[in-house]
């Protein structure tokens, strides 16, 4: 359902439609350049968005207790003995599987005029607090933060991206409680 | 601009989408009152609370197709589950994959132009990933998605 070579195809050649005007000779009629696909944008924000959710989580492994211990199995939920840093890791790890499967569908052709490549914008290092029960409460907070826009957002999508934008928006949601019991137990 | 990118907005489109939608929900009633059956304590009442909400759901999901003029697939009297639940283990695993299915059929009414749908599938979708989620003991990146594709 996700796959969607038709609307990458699309995006790409939406994206290329300023060059090929550009490089055409004549091409009066086609006089005004074509604006960027809106859902470009939408993607461009949405991207932003999960590497700042990332910068978070990286951050903040940094400071979470049990950094440094063996990395937990992909999805855990907090268990007796499991430090916050294992969850952290294992939730940054889906997080990255979210960018991955964005950045996926944003095939802007190189010398386009679009900005640079999102992640050569250093995001700062987010500053988040040191104590765990209240570093896991500000993860929360940022995704819980982070499914409302995304479900907002959605509502102007085309389709498939829509699809897409929900099912990350739900995953997020189910991240909060994670990070709550997470919190808990330190 | 706004909402200019949606395109498949038929109204058969949107009847479609919502009887995929209550048949996932009318398969999740009947399941969690099996689920419900091999749980006890804290568990039990959390089977239970999920069994009334896809009952609300399901409901929900009638009255939205009625008011379109159509007729509300029909609930099957029993459903072949599609794994066998003899254990609170097993049961937890067919609530997953009931839920699984749920979010899945709602992301039909996510591809839709009509706002209002568009809503309700990515409200739903939330919450039957948390579901999901809580049976699971484990989150999932893409609640509703095949992992694989890109």
């Amino acid at each position: 359902m996700a796959a969607d070579p038709t609307r990458r195809t699309v995006l790409a050649a939406t994206a290329a439609l300023p060059l090929l005007a550009a490089g055409c000779k004549g091409v009066g009629a086609l006089a005004a350049p074509p604006q960027p696909a809106p859902d470009v944008a939408l993607l461009r924000d949405v991207i932003a968005a999960e590497e700042l959710m990332i910068a978070r989580y990286q951050a903040a492994i940094r400071l979470a207790p049990g950094t440094g211990a063996s990395t937990g199995s992909a999805g855990a939920a907090a268990g007796a003995g499991t430090g916050l840093a294992v969850v952290l890791r294992s939730l940054l790890s889906q997080h990255q599987a979210h960018l991955a499967r964005l950045s996926a569908r944003l095939i802007v052709p190189a010398g386009s005029r679009y900005p640079p490549a999102l992640s050569n914008r250093r995001t700062p290092a987010p500053r988040l607090p040191s104590v765990p029960h209240q570093l896991a409460a500000h993860l929360a907070a940022a995704e819980r933060a982070a499914s409302g826009r995304l479900a907002r957002q959605l509502l102007a999508a085309p389709p498939s991206l829509a699809q897409l934008l929900a099912s990350i928006s739900a995953s997020e949601a189910t991240h909060v409680p994670v990070l709550r019991t997470a919190g808990r137990i330190g | 601009m706004s909402g200019s990118a949606a395109v498949s907005g038929t109204a058969s489109d949107a009847v479609s989408a919502l009887q995929l939608a209550l048949t996932a929900e009318q398969a999740a009633a009947y399941g969690y009152g099996v689920i419900g059956a091999h749980l006890s304590g804290a568990q039990q009442a959390a089977a239970t609370a999920d069994w009334i909400a896809h009952q609300v759901s399901r409901d929900e999901l009638e009255k939205l197709l009625s008011a379109r003029g159509a007729v509300p697939a029909a609930a099957a009297v029993a459903y072949r589950l599609p794994v066998s639940v003899q254990t609170a283990a097993q049961a937890r695993s067919l609530a997953v994959l009931l839920e699984d299915r749920v979010t899945a059929a709602y992301l039909g009414l996510v591809a839709l132009s009509d706002r209002a749908l568009r809503k309700l599938g990515a409200e739903q979708i939330r919450k039957s990933a948390l579901r999901a989620a809580s049976w699971r003991d484990a989150t999932v990146a893409f609640p509703g998605l095949t992992a694989s594709a890109k």
